[in-house]
């Protein structure tokens, strides 16, 4: 039975352990359900790693590996393991982690020199997927799983074997009540113990016991354990699903300007990473047109307030992958979902439409430009515009879009975030722009240090170009600019992962599992009878917690009273001090 | 649109609350002193009687068992002249009014904003020590013993609430997008609220837990070295005579902690599916995911703790408190130190 199991854990079990109940089932023993440790070193639990065999160099090959195994799965180290696990995720908190922000993560290692580099080689800005840190999860987890195992085997034997003999003695146990009840009839109060005890949802066992006694013992609250492994073998679901999910899922950005569409191709997207099982195949081919893009902002005139944002909203239309067409107002947490993926919107901003004609009349840059926001309130916003083919010389046209400007002490920015006075100031930069080299350049910055800006004819300060809606400049060499209107642009993340449903079921089985083995009380009850031989009987009644259970003496006490009364007219009860029950003890015949 | 002259009212009312506790604060305080002395002779002579009757041998955690006292029982009223009340009684009055203006300030607040008021630190604040008043209120009606804890309880909510209006005020606002449409804000941050309060209420009764087994280990050596009444750290050593014994607080405090653990729980859960649907990742290490990822493993070790030999009783009561260091570090340091996507705390 469930005690073979355990020998194979922990020798020191081997020992018969008189007086408590035989088959004190693996691994539940709560503080306070124990029974008191007259029981051999009972108490400290089969999963306490004290027990284990000390003496390692007698062991050979296979003795060793199986000391290190009931070490690691011991519970000790599990504790210990749990806690190293909390330590090692703090410094993902600290240093800036490339998973989650590369740019900080660089602007660390170029403040920081020596140190950061010794930092980054030790994984600190890679810190979970650090070795030490999948080292500690991953051992948790081995040890988590040779832990299981061998409990859903105990446990599953239990839940099909009877409840346990009735003690020899009760009158250790909570609540214990001693009854004298002369005109009682001991058949019919074993049955009524059998049956109110089943009705309150135990699982009862009637036993014939020496001396013409007999006893029920019964036990609940089973689906502790059983919420117990379920908890622990969801928290292994969860992690195989996590890894599924990496192996398997994508993720990637796009940028839409008002009126421009997209189309769900590799080719589109700004910036694509999937897992290494992902098939570029399974991208679903959907597409969609940005109509309308629309913002709101606060004008309160509290400082701390004004110009936050209130609203964005894109307004899509979209051809899902089955080729139907719809409408959708996309906002933040009310992404769009197609079949295969999703579409977050995660960001906005302007793309003013501006044009250049270089100095033989060519348009060499035209059209909505996208710019990127320095993250003020008022949007003051990055302009970078390529000409490469202008002539005589590759033209930049680099500076800001303000969305309702002012320049003044600290130079061009914008007070407000909304188009209430949209300008573009710019400088104009000529020469190489250096896109001949392998290294694609980023569309939005240009490296102007070896550019040479435009100056009004005998001055060297760079002209700076303020324009204002509708207005155009020609330029000293003879170029012009324009800016003729703003769109908004919108970006989105699409992603799909295939598990994450599946790691949605795990951790909330889990929860259940959890609650189960936290709050459903596991305990025994025992109802002895012993027919007196003029008539009459004697009933005992005792309980055993094996679990936090606080309401378990009130009821064995009121289990004892309505027995009792059942055999109402003859009965004289009488509660008796434990000391006077010792000696008539019945039922001597367990072990 | 926003009330603002409500958030102003809803303010005043928190004010009045904190004026109130300071009060509830001195009437438990002054409680304590008053009866500490009362008590210890009470002690001895409970003391006697428990040895008379040696209980069950069942329930005994082997942690703290040396130093075990009989409980306290129901706090005797106490002999005030007829008519007046029990410093007891009268903080715990002070202190349900304080919380019913409290819960007013709250409730004025979401009225004022028309939404949950659990937007930023200082809301957060305000609605956790009022929910941790509450349940210490409720838990505390039916069990009177408990009300002993007063002073440990009322004293680190007004700290929160000074805090909070000191530090964390911010005036009634609409909110920023990322917080808008989604229900999970009222269900992720609501069962974050609950969560906090009770790792609150936690480390409360865990730090009592701390002290009073100290407390006992110290009593209990002294009577074995053969000292009639023994006394162990002067006047607080009989504030802490007066306080349910270190064993029904180990329990009560494994209660308070396995019920945020279910809260710690879904909190992650249910900021996994914001998180999935706002930024299109159910987890991305981002600062407030790590701590409370951190929050929860501590938890889970404490909740191990007391099921593992060698740890039980103290040991794990040093892992609650660990736990509830890292509830604070992430309502403060996470919150205004490092910046991280959740960083929409107004500060
Ligand atoms: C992934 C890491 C683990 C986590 C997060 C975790 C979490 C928990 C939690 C929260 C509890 C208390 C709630 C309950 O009783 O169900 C618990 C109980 C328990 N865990 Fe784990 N656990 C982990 C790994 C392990 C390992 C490796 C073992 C085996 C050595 C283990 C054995 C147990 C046992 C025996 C209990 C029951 C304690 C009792 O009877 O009160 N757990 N675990």
């Amino acid at each position: 039975m469930a005690r073979k199991n355990r020998t194979d854990r922990s020798p020191a079990d081997k020992a018969p352990a008189e007086n408590v109940p035989a088959e004190e089932p693996a691994g539940e023993q709560a503080p306070d359900s124990q029974v008191a440790s007259d029981a051999s070193g009972e108490t400290s639990g089969r999963w306490s790693s004290k027990q284990a065999p000390v003496s390692v160099p007698a062991l050979g090959l296979r003795g060793t590996l199986l000391f290190l195994w009931r070490q690691l799965t011991s519970m000790q180290t599990a504790l210990v393991l749990l806690m190293l696990l909390a330590v090692a995720a703090v410094p993902g908190s600290l240093y800036p982690q490339r998973s989650v922000n590369p740019a900080l993560t660089e602007q660390y290692l170029a403040e920081n020199g020596r140190w950061g580099e010794i930092l980054d080689t030790l994984g600190f800005f890679e810190v979970f997927s650090s070795p030490w840190f999948s080292a500690i999860y991953l051992l948790l987890f081995v040890s988590l799983i040779g832990c299981i195992v061998p409990r859903v085997m105990v446990h599953a034997r239990q839940l099909r074997s009877k409840p346990p003999r009735t003690p020899a003695r009760l009158t250790r146990f909570v609540g214990h009540t001693r009854v004298e009840l002369p005109g009682a009839d001991a058949e019919e109060l074993l049955a009524a113990a059998q049956k109110s005890l089943r009705r309150s949802r135990y699982r009862t066992e009637r036993r014939e016991e020496a001396r013409g006694a007999a006893s029920v013992s019964a036990e609940r609250g089973l689906l502790r354990e059983t919420g117990n492994l379920l908890f622990h073998v969801s928290l292994v679901v969860v992690l195989v699903c996590i890894a599924g999910g990496q192996l398997t899922s994508y993720r990637g950005q796009i940028t839409v300007i008002e009126g421009g569409g997209f189309s769900n191709s590799l080719t589109q997207y700004d910036s694509f990473e999937s897992g290494a099982w992902y098939d570029s195949a399974d991208l679903p081919s959907f597409q969609l047109t940005l109509d309308d893009f629309r913002a709101t902002y606060n004008t309160t005139q509290t400082p701390q307030n004004f110009g936050q944002p209130t609203s964005f909203e894109a307004d899509v239309s979209v051809v899902t992958p089955d080729g139907e067409p719809t409408t959708q107002t996309v906002e933040v947490n009310r992404p769009l979902r197609v079949e295969g993926a999703s579409m977050y919107l995660l960001g906005n901003g302007y793309a003013p439409e501006v044009t250049l004609t270089d100095p033989e009349g060519n348009v060499v840059a035209e059209g909505p430009q996208i710019t990127v926001p320095l993250g003020d309130t008022g949007y003051t916003s990055q302009l970078v515009m390529k000409a490469p083919d202008a002539q005589p010389e590759q033209t930049a046209v680099v500076g800001y879009f303000l969305p309702t400007g002012e320049i003044d002490e600290n130079g061009p920015h914008s007070v407000y975030p909304d188009l209430l006075d949209p300008q573009v100031v710019v400088t104009v930069y000529q020469g190489d722009l250096g896109l001949d080299g392998d290294e694609l350049p980023n569309a939005y910055e240009v490296d102007v240090s070896t550019l040479e800006p435009l100056t009004e004819e005998g001055e060297d300060t760079p002209v700076l170009v303020r324009l204002y809606q509708g207005e155009e400049i020609t330029l000293p060499d003879g170029s012009t600019l324009s800016f003729d209107g703003v769109r908004r642009y919108a970006a989105f993340d699409v992603a799909h992962d295939p598990f994450e449903r599946w790691v949605l079921i795990g951790a909330l089985t889990a929860v259940a599992g959890l609650i189960a083995s936290l709050f459903v009380p596991r305990r025994r009850v025992w109802v002895r009878v012993l027919p007196r031989e003029g008539g009459g009987a004697v009933m005992e009644v005792a309980g055993l917690a094996r679990s936090d259970d606080p309401s378990l003496e009130d009821d064995v006490h009121a289990l004892a009273a309505r027995l009792s009364a059942g055999q109402d007219e003859q009965t004289t009860p009488t509660d008796d001090p434990p000391s006077a029950a010792e000696d008539t003890t019945p039922g001597r015949d367990t072990p | 649109m926003i009330d603002q002259q409500l958030a102003e009212v809803a303010n005043l009312s928190i004010v009045i609350a904190i004026v109130l506790y300071v009060l509830a604060l001195l009437g438990f305080a002054a409680d304590l002193a008053s009866t500490s002395q009362r008590r210890s002779d009470a002690r001895l002579e409970a003391k006697d009687r428990a040895e008379a009757a040696v209980p069950a041998t069942v329930g005994a955690g082997p942690g703290d068992a040396a130093g075990e006292r009989p409980e306290p029982e129901a706090p005797a009223e106490q002999p005030a002249a007829p008519g007046s009340m029990s410093p007891q009684t009268f903080a715990f009055l002070l202190s349900s009014a304080a919380v019913v203006l409290h819960a007013l300030g709250v409730v004025l607040r979401a009225v004022a904003t028309a939404r949950v008021p659990w937007a930023n630190m200082y809301e957060f604040a305000t609605t956790s020590s009022a929910v941790v008043m509450l349940a210490f209120l409720i838990f505390s009606l039916r069990r009177r013993e408990l009300r002993s804890l007063g002073t440990f309880v009322v004293g680190p909510v007004l700290l929160l609430l000074l805090a909070a209006q000191t530090f964390w005020i911010v005036p009634a606002a609409e909110l920023t997008p990322s917080l808008q449409n989604s229900h999970w804000l009222v269900i992720h941050i609501g069962v974050a609220v609950l969560a906090t309060a009770l790792s609150i209420l936690g480390a409360v009764v865990a730090a009592m837990q701390l002290l009073t087994a100290r407390h006992e280990r110290a009593l209990a050596a002294r009577r074995t070295e053969g000292e009639a009444d023994p006394a162990h750290w002067g006047g607080f050593g009989r504030v802490l005579d007066r306080l349910p014994s270190s064993t029904s607080l180990e329990a009560l405090s494994f209660r308070i902690h396995s019920v945020a653990f279910v809260c710690w729980t879904f909190t992650l859960i249910f900021g996994a599916i914001w998180a999935r649907d706002a930024w299109g990742r159910y987890w991305g290490w981002d600062p407030k995911e790590v701590w409370t990822f951190i929050i929860w493993v501590i938890y889970a070790a404490y909740l191990h703790a007391r099921a593992t030999g060698g740890f039980r009783g103290s040991r794990a009561a040093w892992l609650a408190l660990a736990g509830f260091t890292a509830v604070v570090f992430n309502y403060t340091i996470v919150n205004t130190v490092i910046n991280g996507l959740h960083s929409y705390s107004g500060l």
